[in-house]
């Protein structure tokens, strides 16, 4: 038989079969739809919301750093303690980061596809977090981020055929970044793993809980802390939008923070703050 | 006119920033422990994420005018208190208080539960 009638006869039977089903089976996935806030728990101690909810803010997170670490944020919580931002780099519009991230100071979106789920936030700047599903391996080469590399694992914990836990390892972060705006540090190796389990509570389907375990060296054992969310009511949501160039006042010039005035120039934030450093100015020009 | 509150609030429990909710960086250059009320002229309203900025004009004693540039919560925070972009208007009057800079610059923090009209009313009702 002619090559010219195998081929036709090949693309013949293609045609013939059935289309491969790529049909998304959503009732396999528990319903993370809609717009999910940090849940409305009072914040120990004051301040920002910390990285341990259950926890006072600043030292009252008790993290378990090393003596080095610990030190380096005694540091910053005497910076900050004079109106310096210490470790905390947010007011420079740098993205919080993972683990960070996930104490949604913003809301929080979930879309789950069969390879990635994404993870959306709009922060400082726009998080879009992937966390593959598709059995992939750890790359032998990636480039670090402030959101890393999330590899995650769909679970049928008691069997009934649907999916209840989302587990994600996350790797190949960069910084510099902090737990949570009292500066709480990583180690500056970057070396950070991150692992997170999400499930929806069983009997309130609204309330999301995400158990997230931090490994770094800069901390004595893993660090692990639970996490909890809540979907808000609006069937519409508003999503708002965070550009940090355009609402904020603080300005960085070398290692100091100034306000910005009404009228666009530098106020001072600390007592007797020195004027900026101009030296790559030329004077009386 | 500008008047100092040594110590508004008993308990330890400091007045919530505009940065409390936001994260966008640390408050601690606002002064907590010495929050200062103000009263005056809107300029402009900022209604902008991380933080709103309500740009007022104070009156001195003795005639001269101050421009405080006062940083607020997020809009999706003030939102959720019934706030939205046009909620303070250039020429509005009101009364707030507010967390100044450490340094006696003029630039604070001001908190949605603590501001009103000059003639009392609210400036939002709560939803």
């Amino acid at each position: 038989m002619p090559v010219r009638s195998i081929g036709a006869l090949a693309l013949a039977a293609a045609l013939a079969m059935p289309t491969a089903s790529l049909a998304f089976d959503e009732s396999k996935y528990p319903d993370l739809k809609g717009q999910w806030t940090r849940a409305r728990e009072p914040i120990l101690g004051g301040g920002q919301a910390p990285f341990d909810p259950s926890k006072p803010t600043g030292r009252g997170q008790q993290a378990p750093l090393t003596p080095e670490y610990q030190a380096i944020y005694e540091a910053n919580l005497a910076d900050q303690a004079t109106g310096g931002q210490g470790n905390w780099q947010g007011g420079k519009c740098y993205p919080v980061g993972v683990p960070g991230v996930m104490t949604l100071y913003r809301a929080m979106e979930i879309v789950i596809t069969p390879a990635t789920t994404y993870i959306l936030i709009e922060h400082l700047h726009g998080t879009a977090r992937r966390i593959y599903t598709d059995g992939r391996d750890w790359p032998k080469q990636i480039e670090p981020t402030f959101d890393g590399y999330s590899i995650g694992k769909w679970i049928d914990e008691d069997g009934d055929g649907k999916y209840d836990v989302l587990e994600v390892e996350t790797r190949h972060l960069r910084g510099p970044r902090a737990y949570d705006p009292s500066g709480i540090p990583f180690h500056e190796d970057n070396k950070t793993i991150v692992k997170e389990r999400l499930a929806l509570d069983k009997r309130d389907r609204d309330l999301l809980y995400n158990q997230m375990t931090v490994i770094d060296n800069a901390l004595t054992r893993p660090w692990t802390v639970l996490k909890k969310y809540r979907r808000e009511p609006a069937v519409q949501p508003i999503w708002h939008e965070d550009i940090c160039a355009e609402g904020q006042a603080l300005i960085r010039v070398g290692k100091e923070e100034y306000f910005q005035s009404w009228d666009g120039y530098l106020m001072p934030i600390r007592k007797n703050q020195a004027p900026p450093d101009l030296r790559y100015f030329e004077p009386g020009k | 006119m500008r008047r100092r509150l040594p110590w508004l609030l008993a308990g330890g429990i400091a007045l919530a920033t505009g940065a409390a909710a936001s994260a966008h960086h640390s408050a601690a250059m606002f002064d907590a422990e010495n929050p200062v009320e103000l009263a005056g002229t809107v300029r402009e309203f900022k209604y902008t994420s991380p933080h709103t900025f309500i740009v007022l004009e104070v009156k001195e004693p003795g005639g001269a005018s101050k421009i405080w540039m006062l940083e607020g919560n997020a809009p999706s925070n003030l939102v959720r208190e019934g706030w939205w972009h046009d909620t303070l208007k250039p020429g509005d009057e009101i009364r707030l208080t507010v967390q100044p800079l450490r340094s006696g610059a003029p630039g604070g923090s001001w908190n949605s539960s603590r501001i009103k009209f000059n003639d009392g009313r609210p400036v939002v009702l709560a939803p």
